[in-house]
């Protein structure tokens, strides 16, 4: 298939404050969509901040696109849209002198893709950021960062904050713009939810650690939640399960390989789909979680 | 690099209303204030005004995601300071030869001088400090320098207008040289402290 990596990670250790990053190793794929989830302070930010080269790692290698920062940052970042779960533009300025400040940065800035969009998502050119909703924020970042025809958008936290119309609103219009599929799409979110419509791979960190990193099908059709009496577990049993919980009623577990539960339990088990919570739930604190 | 520097000049359309009556309430109202003190004002004003918008970890976040590398946001920086020093400098000029209020070419000299060592002592110190400590930072600076206006004052006008006079009547090309030399060295130390403590920086 020759699968190409846009993002690479390899061996990235970062050390900070209330937190630490281990040898850390991420590829996120060309063409698709990839959610990073977690919860909050799962280390989500801190990842797309080393991918953005805000953050430098102590030790380990940081590549986008094949091309490390120290050598070709401005290359690099000409060919990243970004957006932010909060405003990082000048707020006090409006829309059009931002995107007098930004456009002259890219060397591929599209000024009609840029009015097309500020059209479409209905933002005034002349009001101050700071009086725009926090939905308007959001859509004044994504359309700065379609209209420089980048070929990696990274969004971090893009749906934070949003009631649950804007929200809709904004998965809309990603799936919209997904539709070339030309572009990689890199989005973090804790809601997980955002991603069951357009997700192509999920990657999962916990306490700066990827769980696991897998598409999405394969989740589906190899997780589930599976539901039974608590004497169907034993020491063989257990094994195939990620994790456990066990109440009075019976057990509800996390399993990674329907297959065999199917085959073992056959209809003393309720088999359920596992939602991308319930396996963010179940991977969180997991007994085995790295099998 | 031009636009980062252009930049400075979008984000403070307001402030530039400000500047030219500021300029002009100063060479109207401050008779007492010698010329190479309203030019030291004029030089600093703008630069540092940008600088405010920029420490900002929002905005730090915003330059680095750009197609920019750290150097060029440094640079910019030390640059576009001296380019704003040099047509408000400019400007004060105009209007101080408008409105018929005497200045020397030494007035000039050592407005530009104290501007351009204050800016080598700001930028580092800004860079060092936290975002939203630099507003700590300039009050305490604010009010150090009202309390110490007074003196400082006196102290111009007993010592440094005669220096002043003592340059321009005796102003060899040695000593001004030897001022150009001593300020630029400081200039490029500041840029170089600037340059090592943002590389480092993580946002």
């Amino acid at each position: 298939m020759g699968m190409e990596n846009v993002i690479e990670l390899r061996g990235v250790s970062k050390a900070l404050k209330a937190f630490t990053i281990d040898n850390m190793n991420l590829q996120i794929k060309q063409g698709y969509v990839t959610g990073f989830i977690g919860a909050n302070g799962a280390g989500k930010s801190t990842t797309m901040k080393l991918i953005m080269n805000l953050l430098q790692p102590d030790k380990g290698k940081v590549s986008v696109f094949g091309l490390d920062y120290a050598n070709h940052e401005k290359t690099i970042k000409d060919r990243i849209g970004f957006v932010y779960d909060s405003n990082i533009f000048y707020e006090s300025l409006n829309l059009k002198d931002i995107s007098r400040i930004v456009a002259p940065a890219y060397k591929h800035w599209d000024d009609k893709q840029f009015k097309f969009y500020v059209k479409q998502f209905e933002l005034p050119l002349n009001k101050a950021i700071k009086k725009f909703s926090k939905g308007m924020q959001m859509k004044a970042s994504i359309a700065i960062a379609l209209s420089h025809d980048a070929e990696l958008i990274i969004m971090d936290e893009p749906t934070a904050g949003l009631d649950p119309t804007s929200r809709r609103e904004l998965l809309d219009i990603f799936q919209e713009v997904m539709v070339d599929g030309k572009r990689t799409i890199l989005f973090s979110t804790h809601i997980t939810s955002d991603l069951e419509r357009i997700a192509d791979y999920i990657v999962l960190i916990d306490e700066g650690q990827i769980l696991f990193d897998k598409p999405v099908y394969e989740l589906q059709e190899q997780y589930a939640i599976v539901k039974g009496s608590t004497e169907l577990l034993d020491a063989d049993t257990e094994a195939y399960f990620i994790k456990i919980e066990r109440s009075p009623n019976g057990f509800q577990a996390l399993t990674k390989d329907v297959a065999k539960v199917k085959e073992v339990f056959g209809e003393h088990a309720v088999i359920e789909e596992a939602s991308l919570e319930e396996i963010m739930f179940y991977m969180k604190g997991a007994d085995h979680p790295y099998d | 690099m031009i636009n980062l520097i252009r930049r400075d000049l979008i984000i403070q359309k307001f402030q530039l209303y400000v500047f030219i009556p500021c300029i002009l309430f100063f060479i109207f109202f401050g008779s007492h204030l010698s010329a190479f003190f309203i030019f030291v004002f004029a030089g600093f004003f703008i630069p540092i005004n940008a600088y405010s918008y920029d420490e900002k970890a929002e905005t730090n976040i915003l330059l680095n995601s750009l197609p920019y590398t750290r150097t060029q946001i440094i640079a910019s920086r030390y640059i576009g300071a001296i380019f704003y020093m040099t047509v408000s400098i400019g400007i004060a000029v105009l209007l101080f030869y408008v409105f018929n209020r005497p200045f020397t070419w030494a007035d000039i000299a050592i407005g530009v001088g104290i501007t351009l060592t204050m800016f080598a002592f700001a930028f580092p110190l800004f860079y060092l400090l936290k975002p939203g400590h630099i507003g700590t930072a300039v009050t305490i600076g604010f009010i150090l320098l009202v309390i110490l206006m007074g003196p400082v004052i006196t102290f111009f006008e007993e010592y440094l207008t005669p220096a002043v006079n003592f340059l321009s009547s005796v102003s060899t090309s040695l000593l001004y040289l030897s001022s150009v030399g001593v300020i630029t060295v400081l200039y490029a130390a500041s840029w170089l402290i600037s340059q090592v403590i943002y590389q480092r920086k993580a946002f």
